[in-house]
C-alpha cells in the first residue's frame, strides 16, 4: 500500500511520522504537521470524493484499509485530517445538488477541509433537539446559534451545518446547510475544547450571527438525509479504528518478548499467551463484522440502517476491551508516557471516542431496538445465501439507496441458516453455528412479539439487552461467513474460529514478519 | 483524625489548595500538587499512617478514601508514606518503630523502593544489593518507578544480601537520605505517566551508600518475608484509593443524570439509564463491602490476610475500573473533555488505572491467591471458620482487637473464614450455594501448574474473589441487623451473580440519585 510506505516505519526514531514524532505532537496538543504533509502529498481527501466527481471513492473496503494505515499510527491524524472531511462528504454526496457536490469535491480535491457541525453540547445524540436556527433570506439562509465540540471547525474552509428550519419539534424541522467561510460572515470562534485523548485534535466551536448559508436538499429533509448518509460513517469510522488494536497488540508482543519474568520470557507465560490470543480473536471479530457492514453499504444499502449501528456498537466494545486487556498485560509499562511502549497509552486515550463519538453506543441500541420486531418476523427465520455480502466485486456505492429503516431485511442474519446447508462445514464449526441458529430463533420469538409502542426512549432495560444479544449474533455470523468465503490462507482454515493455539501461532508469525494483524494481513512498512 | 474533620478541612480549601481547577492544572503540567499536600501535612495527616496498637485500620482506610474522592493523585502521592512505612510497622524493633513513628507524625515523606527496571513484580530477581561493611551495609543498585523517590526523605528498600538470592537472600533497609552523601544516592528523573501525572514517580541509584546496621528492618535474609507481610497491609489499604475514585465517579454520574435533558426527558428518568446507574452504584458497594470486611480483618483475622489482601487488591480496583468504564460510556463527551463542560472524570479515570497495577497488579495477586487455592478448596468443603473473627470483621459495632503484627503469616492455615462461612450464611440463596459447591470442587482440584498458570486459573481466582464479596455482603447484612428491605444487598448479589434484577437496580438508582453524603456507602449517610 502506497500510504503505508509514505508514512514509514513507526519504530524509526528518525521518521517524522514515526512514534516519537506522534508522541511529541500529542504532548504539545498539536496535530502532527509532518503527517498532514504526507496526507496532503497522498491527497487523502481524494479517498473521500466519489470517483464520478474526480476522487478515488468507489470501494469503502479500500477506504477503510487506507484509513487503518493512518489510525494504527495516529488516530488524531485519522480523525483530524481525514475522517471529519469524510463525514461532511457523505452528507454532501447524499443531500447536495449536482452543482453543490461538484463545488465541494473541488474544494476537497484541492486539499481544503470541510467540517461538519451537527453537535451542540446541550443535545448530544438527540439530533432532533438541535437548536441552531436557519431563517430564509433573500438569496439563501441566515444562521444563528452555536455549534460546539466540532473537529476542524476553525480551520475548515467550508462547513456543513445541521440547522433548525422549523421551531416545531419533529423529524421534518431541520435542514442541512452549506457555509463557505468568508471574512465578515458573522461567525466567531469559541475557545478550543481540551480533551484527555485526541489531544492534538482541533476541536472547536462557532457562534453564528446572521451567517449566510445555502440549503443542501429540500427544506426539512436534514434529519432524514443525515440519518441516511451517516450510516456510511457509523460503519467505516469504527472499522478504521481497529487499526489501533493492531498497534496495541504489536507493542504488547514486542514488550513481552523482551521482558523477563520469573526466570523466563513474559511472552511464554500461559496466561499472557491466552490473553494475546483472545485479543487477536477480538480484532478479527471486529474486522469481520466491519467488513460485512462495509460491504453491505454497497450491496444491500437498504439494510444498513441496522448494520451501521450494529457495527458501531460491536466494534467499539471489542476494540476498547481489547486495549484494556492489553494494558493489564503491560502492567506498569502501559502507564508510561516515555520509553518503548509510550505510544500505547496515547492510543488508549485516543480510542475512547470510538465508544461515544459520532453516535454513542446507547444511541445505537436505541436506533436498533424498534427495528427488531420486523427483522425477526421477516428475516430471522428465513434462509438465504446472500450474494456479494462477503466476497466479490462491489457494486457502485449509491447514497440515494440508503434507507431510514431496514424494513425487516436482514440478509446477514438470514445467511446463517443457509450456511448450515453447506455440507463442507466441519463438525465443531457446525455445532457452534447450530447453537447460534437456535439462539437466533429464540431471539426471533421474543422480538417478533415486542410491543412497538414500548421500544422508544423509555424502553425497559431488558429490551436493550436483546439488542446486545442480536449484535453478538451478527458478529458470530460474520466470522462464520468470513471463513466460508475465504479462499486461502489463515482465514480459510476454520481453526481461527475456535483454537487459541492456532490464533497465537498466527499472531506471532505475523509479528515476526511485520504483517498487519487484521483481516488483510498485509505487510507493514 | 476523623473523616468529618478531614472533610471540613478539605472543604475549607475548595477554592485554593484543593480547588479542582488547580489540581487539574497541576495534572496538565505534570506538576506535583504541592499546595494540596501541604494542607494535609499542616494538619498532621501523617499520624494516620502510624500503625500501632491504638490504630484503627478501617479508619485509616476511610481517611485515604476521603482524600481520594477529591483527588486520587494527591491520595496516592501522600499515602505512599504508609506503604513505605509498613515494613517498619511489621518488622521494626521497638526503637525503630518509635523513631519512625515520630518522623511520620512529623510529616516525613517515605518511599518504598521495591521494584526495579527490568524485573517489576519479580522481587526475587532484584539486583539492588546490600553488602556488609564495617558497622553496617553498603547499598548499590537502582530502584525504578518509585512513588516519592525524589521527594522522600526516607527510603525503605528491598536489597539482595545474599548474592545467590532466593527466598532468604534479601533484607529490608530503612535509609535516612540526610545521612547519606548526595553522590552516593541520586534520584532518577521524573517519569512521565498516563495518569497521576503530578505524582513524583521516579527512582534512585545508590552507589556505595553506607548505612548502619540499625537501618536494617527485620533479620538478615528476612526481606521477602517482611515485604510480603507489609504488602498484606498495603494491599488492603489501597482499597481506600479505589473507593474514593468510586465516590467521585458516582457523584459525577449522579449530577450528570439529574441535570442532563435529552429527548425531552431528564436522563435520571430514562429506565435504561437508571439501570446503568443502579448497576454502577451496586458495583461500588460490592467493592466497599470487601474493603470494609478486609480492613476490619486486619484486626479480626490477621492470620488470614495472605488470602484476604490478595482478594481485596484484585477485586476492588477491578470492580471500580469496571464502574468507571460504565460511567465513561454514560458521560460520553463530558467524560472526555478536560475543559468545560468536562467534569474531572477524564483525570480520575486515568489516575485510577494505576490502582490495578501498583503494589502488586491484579494478575500478581491472583497468582498469589492461587498458590493457596487447593487448601482453600478443601477448607471450603470442611466449612471450618473462625466464627469469632468473622463476627468481629463483619459486625460493624463490634469492638476490634488491637492490631497484632505477630499474628501475620505468609500463608493461611485456616483458609478464608469469610468464604468458608458461605454455606451457612447463604442457606437462603440457592444459586450461591450451588456456586459454592462448584467452586469448592474446582478449587480443591486445582493443581498449580509448572511453567506458569493458565488463563483458566485466573478465572478461578476471580471466581473465588466473587465468592468472598458475596460472603462480605451477606454477612454485613446479617450481622448488622439490617432487617427488612435493603435494596443494596439484592443489587450487590445481582452484580456478583450476574443476574438481571431490574427492580433492585432501579431501587439502587433511586438511592444514588438521592445521595447527599460525600461517600456512597452501605453505611448510608453516616459514612
Amino acid at each position: 500500500m502506497r500510504l503505508e510506505k509514505l508514512l514509514g516505519d513507526l519504530d524509526d526514531p528518525a521518521n517524522p511520522t514515526g512514534a516519537a514524532a506522534i508522541l511529541a505532537a500529542d504532548e504539545r496538543g498539536e496535530m502532527l504537521t509532518a503527517g498532514e504533509a504526507v496526507l496532503d502529498e497522498y491527497c487523502l481527501n481524494a479517498e473521500f470524493v466519489p470517483a464520478a466527481l474526480g476522487g478515488r471513492l468507489d470501494d469503502l473496503e479500500r477506504l477503510v484499509e487506507v484509513m487503518r494505515t493512518v489510525y494504527r499510527r495516529d488516530p488524531v491524524l485519522g480523525l483530524g485530517y481525514g475522517a471529519s472531511s469524510l463525514i461532511s462528504g457523505v452528507l454532501l454526496w447524499t443531500a447536495g445538488s449536482p452543482a453543490q457536490k461538484e463545488k465541494a469535491a473541488k474544494r476537497l480535491l484541492s486539499g481544503e477541509r470541510i467540517a461538519v457541525a451537527v453537535h451542540e453540547l446541550a443535545h448530544g445524540n438527540d439530533m432532533a433537539g438541535m437548536e441552531l436556527a436557519a431563517t430564509p433570506a433573500a438569496d439563501g439562509w441566515l444562521l444563528n446559534g452555536r455549534k460546539e465540540v466540532v473537529t476542524n471547525i476553525q480551520r475548515a474552509q467550508a462547513v456543513v451545518v445541521f440547522a433548525r428550519t422549523d421551531p416545531k419539534p419533529g423529524p421534518r424541522s431541520h435542514t442541512l446547510m452549506f457555509v463557505e467561510r468568508a471574512p465578515g460572515d458573522g461567525t466567531a470562534d469559541l475557545p478550543r475544547f481540551a480533551t484527555s485523548g485526541m489531544r492534538g485534535l482541533q476541536l472547536g466551536g462557532l457562534a453564528y450571527d446572521d451567517t449566510p448559508a445555502v440549503a443542501l436538499g429540500p427544506v426539512g429533509s436534514g434529519l432524514e438525509q443525515a440519518l441516511r448518509a451517516l450510516q456510511v460513517t457509523r460503519t467505516v469510522l469504527p472499522a478504521m479504528a481497529t487499526g489501533v488494536l493492531d498497534t496495541g497488540l504489536r507493542l504488547a508482543i514486542t514488550h513481552l518478548s523482551r521482558r523477563k519474568l520469573y526466570g523466563g520470557k513474559a511472552i511464554d507465560l500461559p496466561h499472557v499467551r491466552s490473553v494475546l490470543a483472545g485479543v487477536f480473536a477480538d480484532l478479527l471479530k471486529a474486522e469481520a463484522i466491519s467488513a460485512a457492514g462495509t460491504r453491505a453499504l454497497h450491496v444491500v444499502p437498504g439494510s444498513t440502517a441496522v448494520y451501521s449501528s450494529a457495527v458501531k456498537f460491536a466494534v467499539s466494545k471489542l476494540v476498547l476491551d481489547g486495549m484494556d486487556r492489553l494494558s493489564e498485560l503491560l502492567g506498569a509499562h502501559f502507564y508510561l508516557r516515555e520509553g518503548p511502549v509510550a505510544l500505547f497509552q496515547k492510543l488508549l486515550r485516543d480510542l475512547a471516542p470510538v465508544g461515544f463519538g459520532h453516535i454513542a453506543r446507547a444511541a445505537c441500541q436505541m436506533s436498533l431496538l424498534p427495528q427488531l420486531p420486523l427483522l425477526a418476523r421477516r428475516s430471522w427465520r428465513t434462509e438465504a445465501e446472500p450474494t456479494g455480502l462477503f466476497r466479490g466485486d462491489l457494486p457502485e456505492l449509491r447514497f440515494d439507496r440508503l434507507a431510514l429503516h431496514a424494513a425487516g431485511q436482514d440478509p446477514l442474519a438470514a445467511s446463517l441458516a443457509a450456511a448450515l446447508q453447506d455440507n463442507g462445514i466441519p463438525r465443531d464449526v457446525r455445532a457452534t453455528a447450530e447453537a447460534n441458529l437456535a439462539d437466533l430463533t429464540g431471539l426471533a420469538e421474543i422480538c417478533a412479539r415486542l410491543p412497538i409502542a414500548e421500544l422508544g426512549v423509555d424502553a425497559p432495560s431488558r429490551y436493550y439487552d436483546l439488542v446486545t444479544r442480536y449484535v453478538g449474533l451478527l458478529v458470530r455470523i460474520s466470522c462464520l461467513q468470513l471463513w466460508r468465503h475465504s479462499a486461502d490462507g489463515f482465514l480459510a482454515d476454520p481453526a481461527w474460529l475456535s483454537s487459541p493455539d492456532a490464533l497465537l501461532a498466527e499472531l506471532l508469525d505475523r509479528h515476526r514478519d511485520h504483517r498487519y494483524f487484521g483481516l488483510s494481513g498485509r505487510r507493514l512498512a | 483524625m476523623k473523616v468529618a474533620e478531614l472533610e471540613a478541612l478539605l472543604s475549607a480549601h475548595e477554592h485554593d489548595a484543593w480547588s479542582p481547577e488547580l489540581l487539574a492544572a497541576h495534572d496538565d503540567h505534570d506538576r506535583f500538587p504541592a499546595e494540596a499536600v501541604a494542607v494535609l501535612d499542616e494538619a498532621g495527616f501523617g499520624r494516620n499512617y502510624v500503625l500501632d496498637r491504638d490504630s484503627s485500620f478501617p479508619e485509616m482506610t476511610a481517611l485515604i478514601r476521603a482524600v481520594a474522592r477529591r483527588d486520587l493523585t494527591v491520595a496516592i502521592a501522600h499515602g505512599k508514606t504508609f506503604l513505605g512505612s509498613a515494613p517498619v510497622w511489621v518488622a521494626g524493633t521497638p526503637a525503630q518503630v518509635s523513631a519512625h513513628a515520630d518522623r511520620v507524625r512529623g510529616g516525613e515523606i517515605v518511599c518504598w523502593g521495591l521494584t526495579e527496571r527490568d524485573h517489576g513484580a519479580d522481587l526475587l530477581a532484584g539486583e539492588f544489593t546490600a553488602s556488609p561493611v564495617d558497622g553496617g551495609w553498603r547499598l548499590d543498585g537502582e530502584k525504578w518507578l518509585i512513588n516519592n523517590a525524589t521527594r522522600g526523605g526516607t527510603a525503605c528498600v528491598l536489597a539482595r544480601t545474599d548474592p545467590r538470592g532466593g527466598a532468604r537472600g534479601f533484607s529490608v533497609f530503612l535509609v535516612d537520605r540526610s545521612r547519606v552523601p548526595d553522590e552516593a544516592w541520586q534520584p532518577l528523573p521524573k517519569v512521565l505517566t498516563h495518569g497521576i501525572r503530578g505524582a513524583d514517580i521516579s527512582g534512585f541509584t545508590a552507589r556505595g551508600a553506607v548505612v548502619g546496621d540499625d537501618a536494617r528492618v527485620g533479620d538478615v535474609g528476612d526481606g521477602i518475608t517482611v515485604v510480603l507481610k507489609a504488602l498484606q497491609l498495603t494491599r488492603i489499604a489501597c482499597s481506600g484509593l479505589s473507593l474514593g475514585a468510586a465516590d467521585h465517579a458516582l457523584r459525577i454520574a449522579r449530577d450528570f443524570a439529574v441535570d442532563r435533558r435529552l429527548y425531552g426527558r431528564v436522563l435520571a428518568d430514562v429506565p435504561h439509564v437508571r439501570q446503568i446507574l443502579g448497576r454502577v452504584a451496586a458495583t461500588a458497594l460490592t467493592a466497599e463491602a470487601v474493603a470494609l470486611v478486609a480492613t476490619r480483618s486486619v484486626h479480626a483475622l490477621p492470620g488470614e490476610l495472605s488470602v484476604v489482601s490478595a482478594i481485596a487488591k484484585a477485586f476492588v480496583p477491578t470492580q471500580v475500573q469496571r464502574l468507571l468504564g460504565s460511567v465513561a460510556e454514560l458521560l460520553g463527551v463530558r467524560g472526555f473533555l478536560t475543559s468545560a463542560p468536562g467534569t474531572g472524570f477524564a483525570k480520575l479515570e486515568r489516575d485510577h488505572r494505576i490502582c490495578g497495577i501498583f503494589d502488586g497488579s491484579t494478575a500478581v495477586n491472583r497468582a498469589a491467591l492461587l498458590t493457596q487455592m487447593p487448601r482453600l478448596g478443601r477448607l471450603l468443603r470442611s466449612e471450618r471458620v473462625d466464627a469469632e473473627g468473622v463476627r468481629a470483621a463483619a459486625h460493624l459495632d463490634a469492638g476490634l482487637p488491637a492490631f497484632d503484627r505477630n499474628r501475620l503469616a505468609l500463608t493461611s492455615p485456616t483458609g478464608c473464614s469469610l468464604v468458608q462461612s458461605l454455606p451457612r450464611v447463604a442457606s437462603q440463596v440457592p444459586d450461591v450455594l450451588s456456586e459454592v459447591e462448584d467452586l469448592a470442587e474446582a478449587a480443591a482440584g486445582f493443581v498449580p501448574a509448572i511453567g506458569g498458570l493458565p488463563g483458566t486459573a485466573f478465572d478461578l481466582a476471580a471466581r473465588y474473589e466473587r465468592a468472598y464479596a458475596i460472603a462480605c455482603c451477606l454477612l454485613l447484612w446479617s450481622e448488622n441487623d439490617q432487617a427488612g428491605e435493603q435494596p443494596w444487598l439484592r443489587a450487590c448479589l445481582a452484580v456478583l451473580l450476574d443476574r438481571d434484577d431490574e427492580e433492585a437496580f432501579d431501587a439502587m438508582a433511586a438511592v444514588l440519585l438521592d445521595r447527599k453524603a460525600p461517600a456512597f456507602s452501605i453505611l448510608g449517610e453516616a459514612a
